[in-house]
């Protein structure tokens, strides 16, 4: 073995210090498509399960939709299953040339090009458009990726305080001497379900002279009106530099990410971008299933408009049977628990009545703001949603949480 | 001048100064399937014609075989498109837990797990893996998705010379106090399509207690008598801590990747690596494909050796015809050609006889070292190969490559 002892030991304890810290991720394995309700395996070798699922990001229920089935079984046949290539070799067919324009269109941009995700587009691209003499001024709580994606580039990395338009100001001000500025945000953060001020966040983009870049990951599809995203929430469409967003959420959940923006910065990618010049083409499944969701969208706001009453619905319901949830109107609808214990044994507790729910608490959150994070989708019909609140409303009952407070939750439990 | 000015102007400089140094890369329209023959538009809005295609990693013909398109098509009736979630949330079904088993066997490992892309596979294994106290040793020539993963991560970064054991070793000797090194290489090299001497390299690891990493990326289903790569080619199936490879490649060609390896290191990747945990699971479309890809090479190497008889058969015969080829085995075969203006108007002339194939140049390749990279196919036929052959004899006759 040209692996030692000590590597294999260090590794295995390093495992149980995961373990007993109560932070190790489990996989329960679901034997049936992603819907509104799923069948599932856990723990490992129980029988399975059906349970209604609070926990996917298919807020517009396409990730089965017969629609989308039947277009990537037809791209199946008429574009075959993989490329084998990157794009630039023998790996763009007219579809993805189709895709990228429809999406063009659908967000109101110049051009775009596609990743093989969304990660993978929040890698690439501050590398390619930013370089020393630069500054990239990112929300302290943007995604991983981006972070990711902001170290692999040599720009100069400030951040300002989540959704705070002082600092970032502050920070604005700060940088005047770089060549360009780029401010960076997520349209909505994952883990609150709250939204970038985007309005403010222009204005100030336009008074200091600095680009304006947006992961509007949980937003495409189904923000705003049209569902365009938090630029159209915020009525700032035409005034957003760059967008990266993901196939892999709303827009039918398989996989896919782009950047989508202003046609330089696009075009430099195609030239530059280490993930688009050195990974797979999407494959054409993928891109012929997300055309038809887009068209899907395009065409009627009705699953969006279904989701935002879900969502009102839901947010209304858990609040008044006394639940301590982050406000706000998006389908990410966090409950707080501040307790990670709590969080886990709330699951747990939920699963045993059906619900599929995940607890989130350190380090995916901050200490002491233990959640369990509900995701309403246009796949749920009104009783699943008064399920999942009888449910929640039983178990918070047997925890004593219900009507309480912030500070009398964590007298109770700890943090 | 306000920023969009600026910027629309700097960037537009960009493009054009990589328009006039000859290094714009141009996309040409696929309007067919992935397979020997396809359909091209090219240049836009002309009129699609069908070329042979020598570009791409379509090793086993897997890409549109109808048994890997049936399973694809079952695994979006039985498990759906999407599944709108990473791993950890909601993203498991009880097929990736069976694809990651069939990758295990099939590698001769202990446990896999699944990326999105052996590009995030690359992205995610060293940082999760790997901290300051340790040291990386890298091969100069590995690809573009280890580099990032390297500069991902805290460890002290070492490159030895392309393929240069006594370098590797003499890293492997500077890096003694370290707590962990790991030798980190591709199996096949994609620009030359050589492959890493993976047997004196175990030793090496072996003799210096350190850490083996291969990506097995252009090897995967077809080095190795069964195909299982170039461990198996070099009998050190069972003296290689961790490999990644694609499915993106030989296995389908549609997407995915995985780091198949020791029990206790894909434990803690599950639990840390970052495109595992931030990023979407394998769409379950995908796995379906991938698990009857795996399950067709297992049952035959038929495929595997078609094409090395193919890639043999081309070998032999393009250097009869005079053209300069570097030794080897693999089906990526280098036409070195020297010149990046030569090469060029070969491969565009080529196109125009009906062979689509592409050439590289610097900066992917070093300068003067310009080549056409044909790739060999199970998917072609002795009569495709024949006809690329006799393209290449008129074209380089033209050009002056051979006599």
């Amino acid at each position: 073995m040209a692996y030692s002892e000590t590597a294999k030991t260090h590794y295995t304890n390093e495992l149980k210090g995961i373990r007993s810290g109560g932070l190790f991720k489990e996989e329960r394995f679901i034997e049936s498509p992603q819907a509104a309700r799923i069948k599932v395996e856990y723990p490992l070798g129980a029988a399975p399960k059906e349970v209604i699922n609070l926990c996917a990001n298919n807020y517009l229920g396409l990730s089965s939709h017969p629609d989308v089935l039947e277009a990537a079984r037809k791209g199946l046949e008429t574009r075959g299953y993989g490329m084998s290539s990157v794009r630039f070799i023998c790996g763009t067919q007219d579809i993805h040339h189709e895709l990228e324009n429809k999406l063009t269109e659908f967000l109101g941009t110049e051009d775009t090009i596609l990743f093989p995700s969304c990660m993978e587009a929040n890698a690439a691209i501050f590398e390619v458009l930013l370089d020393k003499d630069d500054a990239m001024i990112a929300d302290r709580l943007v995604h991983a990726s981006i972070v990711d994606g902001m170290r692999l580039s040599k720009a100069q990395l400030y951040n300002y305080k989540h959704s705070n338009m002082e600092h970032l100001e502050e920070k604005l001000q700060e940088t005047q001497g770089c060549r360009f500025r780029m401010i960076i945000t997520d349209g909505v953060f994952s883990m609150d379900g709250d939204i970038a001020k985007l309005d403010v966040i222009c204005d100030l983009a336009e008074k200091y002279n600095a680009m304006v870049m947006l992961d509007d990951s949980h937003a495409s599809g189904f923000m705003g009106k049209r569902g365009k995203g938090t630029h159209e929430h915020c009525g700032v469409m035409g005034r957003i530099d760059a967008i990266t967003t993901t196939l892999g959420k709303a827009l039918g959940g398989a996989a896919g990410g782009c950047l989508s923006g202003r046609k330089e910065l696009v075009e430099l990618c195609r030239q530059r971008a280490r993930p688009y010049l050195f990974s797979n083409t999407v494959p054409p499944v993928v891109v012929a299933a997300s055309i038809r969701v887009i068209d899907l969208i395009e065409k009627s706001t009705d699953r969006r408009d279904k989701l935002e009453e879900n969502t009102m619905f839901f947010r209304e319901q858990m609040t008044k049977a006394g639940f301590d949830i982050r406000e706000g109107v998006h389908p990410i609808v966090p409950v707080m628990l501040y307790n990670a214990k709590l969080a886990q044994d709330v699951a747990r507790d939920l699963y045993a009545e059906g619900i599929y729910v995940v607890g989130f608490f350190f380090p995916v959150v901050p200490q002491g703001q233990a959640r369990i994070r509900t995701q309403v989708s246009a796949d749920h019909e009104r009783e699943h949603l008064e399920k999942a609140v009888a449910a929640f409303t039983k178990v918070g009952k047997k925890y004593n949480i219900l009507g309480k407070k912030k500070d009398e939750i964590i007298a109770m439990y700890g943090v | 001048m306000a920023v969009h000015e600026r910027v629309k102007e700097f960037f537009r400089n960009e493009l054009v100064e990589l328009q006039n140094a000859d290094l714009f890369k141009e996309e040409r329209y696929v309007c067919s399937p992935q397979a020997a023959d396809i359909v091209v538009e090219y240049p836009p809005n002309a009129p699609p014609r069908r070329v042979i295609n020598f570009c791409a990693n379509n090793y086993l013909g897997l890409s549109t075989h109808p048994a890997v398109i049936e399973a694809a098509k079952k695994g979006l009736e039985e498990r759906g498109f999407g599944m709108s979630s990473v791993r950890f949330i909601c993203g498991t079904q009880d097929i990736h837990k069976e694809l990651e088993r069939k990758v295990s066997g099939f590698l001769g490992m202990d446990d896999t797990i699944l990326y999105s892309s052996c590009f995030d596979a690359n992205g995610g294994v060293f940082e999760a893996l790997l901290g300051e106290e340790d040291a990386l040793i890298s091969d100069e020539l590995n690809h573009a998705s280890i580099i990032d993963g390297i500069r991902l991560c805290k460890a002290e970064r070492h490159r030895y010379k392309h393929g240069d054991l006594h370098d590797l070793e003499h890293h492997l000797k500077q890096t003694q106090d370290k707590r962990f090194r790991m030798i980190v290489t591709d199996g096949a090299f994609s620009m030359d399509g050589v492959v890493a001497k993976l047997d004196e390299i175990c030793w090496l690891a072996e003799e210096y207690d350190a850490i083996l990493l291969v990506d097995d990326s252009h090897a995967t289903g077809f080095i190795g008598k069964t195909g299982r790569g170039t461990h198996e080619h070099f009998d050190v199936m069972d003296r290689v801590d961790l490999i990644t490879t694609t499915f993106g490649k030989a296995l389908g060609g549609a997407s995915g990747g995985c780091v198949s390896g020791k029990q206790f290191f894909i434990d803690i990747l599950r639990q840390r690596s970052r495109p595992y945990l931030f990023s979407n699971t394998l769409s379950p479309v995908v796995v379906a494909a991938t698990i009857k890809a795996i399950e067709l090479l297992e049952g035959s190497t038929h495929l595997r050796d078609k094409l090395e008889r193919n890639a043999l058969y081309f070998r032999q015969h393009i250097r009869d015809a005079g053209f300069e080829v570097k030794d080897g085995f693999h089906p990526i075969v280098p036409i070195m050609i020297h010149d990046a203006r030569i090469v060029q108007e070969m491969a565009r002339s080529l196109y125009d006889e009906g062979i689509y194939v592409i050439g590289f140049f610097y900066p992917v390749v070093p300068r003067g070292a310009a080549r056409i990279r044909v790739q060999l196919s199970a998917a072609h036929e002795i009569e495709h190969i024949d006809k690329a052959l006799a393209a290449f004899t008129k074209i380089g006759r033209k050009l002056g490559v051979v006599k």
